[in-house]
């Protein structure tokens, strides 16, 4: 039977990714990644516990256990990268780079070079043919992050949780498996930095001065704590007391100027046009005559549009309807029903 | 799963059912603050009394000698730093294997570690060649958490006695004052302070069947400590805050309980250790014992199997109901390999592949057999 390398988090979804593996006869062996993580104050980072599950998940079912290091990779490829697109004021999506960079690449082929046939995670998506399929549990599907893992990739994985239509199958596995994680909470926040909150972190990492806050009037109606902070569309979070809530339409970084609106029909929020960049497709090129269904945010709700291809990476969407919060560095997933062809990042 | 196996009793031991009865009436009947006028709060006052008195007792102390704390390691800090920082320009001496509420405190001031050799005890001559004129503390536990070993207390003592008198001679007025850490010793050793030789000794209840957050502090008449908790003045002035009555009741019922009986305690555990140390070499040759086998705790069996993952070997036990622990966790945790097992001149790898077993009062013969089968099993695969 093929040798699978499942990447367990200590999470309830890994394990028993690696459970249903090794009970379809599967040789499976556990391994940890440990990814670069930052203590903050009052914030320790749970890894460790983390671990330790995932070592002791290996231990319940019998399997051999290994610990990829990917501490170092992790750092220069999500972290620094995350750090970078927020100064230039983008809002990235470090579980996209994560899973592009480190998941279906350094830990697939680590595992490769370690015997492994393929490898298999605990996300909620389905492969068939080296296509990337929604999971059967659509409120959990994460597809959204996995647009730019590559065919040859998806070839070579396996995301058994993908099947479940609902999350409460996963912990009955887990439980009937007698798993440790069968109870654990799903994990929140950044992945690296625990359970602070991005700005905490990004505070560390960037030189922040106060700044105006500017309405559509061109009144400047509050003080902000660094225009890094600010994503378009963000409604909380501003401050500035009372009355409507403030919605961010833009913002201007070396002006250190955040742009706001209580009108939510304000133009500036609302786009029908995306330009994507760094566009990756799975399989083949989509037909630009075709509409499909697009995805601006994990989770947000499919848009009917049409793609026109600018160049080799530059497409263009045109939505049927308008959609709020378009934020440059977050990415737009095309889907053709429950097949996901790709993407690109909004600019 | 059958019974379980609890086989880490260094770490936590469970409060003895003739301590928590005593303990019981502290929560609510006489939950009286002792330092009230009423004569309800005078009773709780005069109970703590006799409790300091009884552990006075068993260390040969008068009862003001005696400071209750909250568990071994304040205890330990408020020796450490009460001494020190009064003396600015002084220095301690320490062992390589204390613990770290003794390692801790004294790295914040001017210190000195003295080496153990590969059976884990300290080498009096390096320990002597250390002190110097300007030392006024050595701090030496009598037994080691990790690997168990007792050091030759009582010769520490008459070293310093030795010394002192060279420093009275010589016209040094500085004095040279002795620390002992008997927290995990406190089940199996004798605590005469005076037969010890030491100034200041370290108790802690939750390793002597005891509530966990309660100690003592044995300070000798003339030790001057620097409180490190101030306010109300409790415990003469050493340390503050409203005694934890209830503890402070266990403690001292459970330091009578385990010094009235550790002679015999100490016998059968002996034989429990013998036994396990026999079936180890049987049924697992290529593991090592860890530390000197002659002084020794006689709960205290510390192993280390070549090529084993300790983490995983703990983890395995535990699913088989045998609950152990490791001196030094598995690389991977990212934590510093064992100052203890470094000391004794282990390697990273030999470290990450030692368990240690500590038995206690639940532990039986067929507890040893059942332990050492299953560990054999996972090791022999």
């Amino acid at each position: 039977m093929a040798k699978v390398y499942v990447g367990l988090s200590g999470g309830v979804d890994s394990s028993v990714t690696a459970a249903l593996l090794k009970q379809q006869g599967y040789d499976v062996t556990g391994v940890y990644m440990k990814n670069w993580t930052k203590d903050m104050p009052g914030f320790p980072c749970p890894w460790k516990e983390d671990y330790q599950d995932a070592k002791r998940v290996a231990v319940q079912l019998g399997i051999p256990f290994k610990v990829y290091d990917f501490q170092t990779k992790y750092k220069q490829l999500v972290v620094d990268y995350m750090i970078d697109e927020y100064k230039s004021g983008q809002t990235p999506n470090p579980d996209i780079i994560c899973n592009q960079e480190v998941k279906f690449k350094l830990f697939l082929n680590a595992a490769l070079k370690d015997g492994a046939d393929m490898i298999a995670t605990g996300h909620y998506a389905r492969v068939k043919n080296g296509q990337l399929l929604t999971a059967k549990n659509k409120d959990k599907d994460q597809t959204y992050f996995l647009y730019i893992v590559s065919e040859d990739a998806l070839k070579k994985t396996l995301f058994p949780i993908g099947e479940f239509t609902d999350k409460k199958q996963v912990r009955e596995m887990a439980k009937k498996f007698g798993l440790v994680t069968a109870a654990k909470k799903d994990s929140q926040g950044i992945c690296f930095v625990g359970q602070v909150g991005i700005k905490e972190f990004l505070s560390q990492y960037v030189k922040t001065k106060p700044g105006k806050i500017i309405d559509e009037n061109n009144k400047i109606i509050g003080e902000h704590e660094g225009a890094i902070f600010y994503t378009i569309g963000q409604r909380h979070g501003l401050d500035v007391g009372g009355g409507l809530p403030y919605y961010v339409t833009g913002k201007d970084m070396k002006k250190n100027e955040v742009y706001v609106t209580t009108n939510l029909d304000d133009k500036q929020i609302w786009g029908r046009e995306i330009k994507l960049t760094d566009v990756h497709w799975i399989n083949d090129e989509p037909n630009a005559k075709k509409t499909y269904q697009v995805r601006t945010r994990h989770r947000a709700p499919l848009i009917k549009g049409t793609l026109n291809k600018l160049s080799n990476k530059t497409w263009q969407i045109k939505l049927t309807d308008e959609v709020r919060a378009l934020t440059a560095g977050q990415s737009a997933v095309i889907y053709n029903g429950q097949h996901i062809l790709g993407g690109g990042v909004i600019v | 799963m059958g019974k379980i196996i609890y086989l880490d009793h260094a770490a936590a031991t469970p409060v003895d059912p003739r301590v928590m009865a005593v303990m019981q009436p502290y929560f609510s009947e006489d939950f009286y603050n002792p330092s009230a006028i009423y004569l309800a709060a005078k009773k709780v006052k005069k109970d703590i009394e006799a409790s300091r008195a009884k552990v006075a007792a068993w260390m040969g102390a008068r009862p003001s000698e005696i400071t209750f704390t909250a568990g071994g390691t304040e205890a330990n800090n408020l020796a450490i730093k009460g001494v020190m920082s009064q003396f600015l320009a002084a220095n301690i001496v320490i062992s390589e294997i204390e613990h770290e509420s003794v390692l801790k405190p004294a790295q914040q001031h001017k210190y000195k570690v003295v080496g153990v050799k590969q059976d884990g005890l300290i080498d009096l001559d390096k320990l002597e060649a250390s002190i110097d004129s300007k030392t006024v503390l050595v701090s030496v536990m009598l037994a080691n958490n990790e690997i168990g070993t007792i050091q030759p207390i009582r010769k520490i003592g008459q070293l310093l006695e030795k010394l002192r008198q060279e420093r009275l001679t010589k016209g040094n007025k500085t004095p040279l004052y002795f620390h002992t850490d008997a927290c995990q010793a406190a089940n199996y050793i004798d605590l005469h302070a005076n037969r010890l030789g030491v100034d200041l000794m370290t108790i802690n209840g939750g390793k002597i069947y005891g509530p966990k957050q309660s100690g003592a502090l044995f300070i000798r008449t003339g030790t001057n400590l620097k409180p490190q908790i101030l306010g109300g003045g409790q415990e003469s002035g050493v340390r503050s805050g409203t005694e934890n009555v209830a503890g402070i009741i266990g403690l001292s019922k459970a330091l009578d309980l385990v010094q009235k009986n550790h002679h015999v305690e100490t016998v059968r555990l002996q034989k429990l250790q013998q036994l396990f140390f026999e079936l180890i070499n049987k049924q697992m040759p290529p593991a090592q014992i860890v530390g000197s086998v002659k002084n020794r705790l006689p709960n205290n069996v510390h192993i280390t199997i070549a090529g084993q993952d300790n983490e995983r070997l703990i983890m395995e036990l535990d699913e088989r109901g045998v609950l152990c622990a490791a001196g030094s966790a598995c690389s991977a945790s990212n934590e510093d390999p064992s100052h203890v097992l470094k000391a004794i001149g282990l390697s990273d790898e030999e470290a990450q592949s030692s368990l240690r077993f500590t038995m206690g009062q639940s532990t039986t013969e067929s507890d040893v057999k059942q332990t050492v089968k299953t560990l054999a099993g996972l090791v022999n695969g």
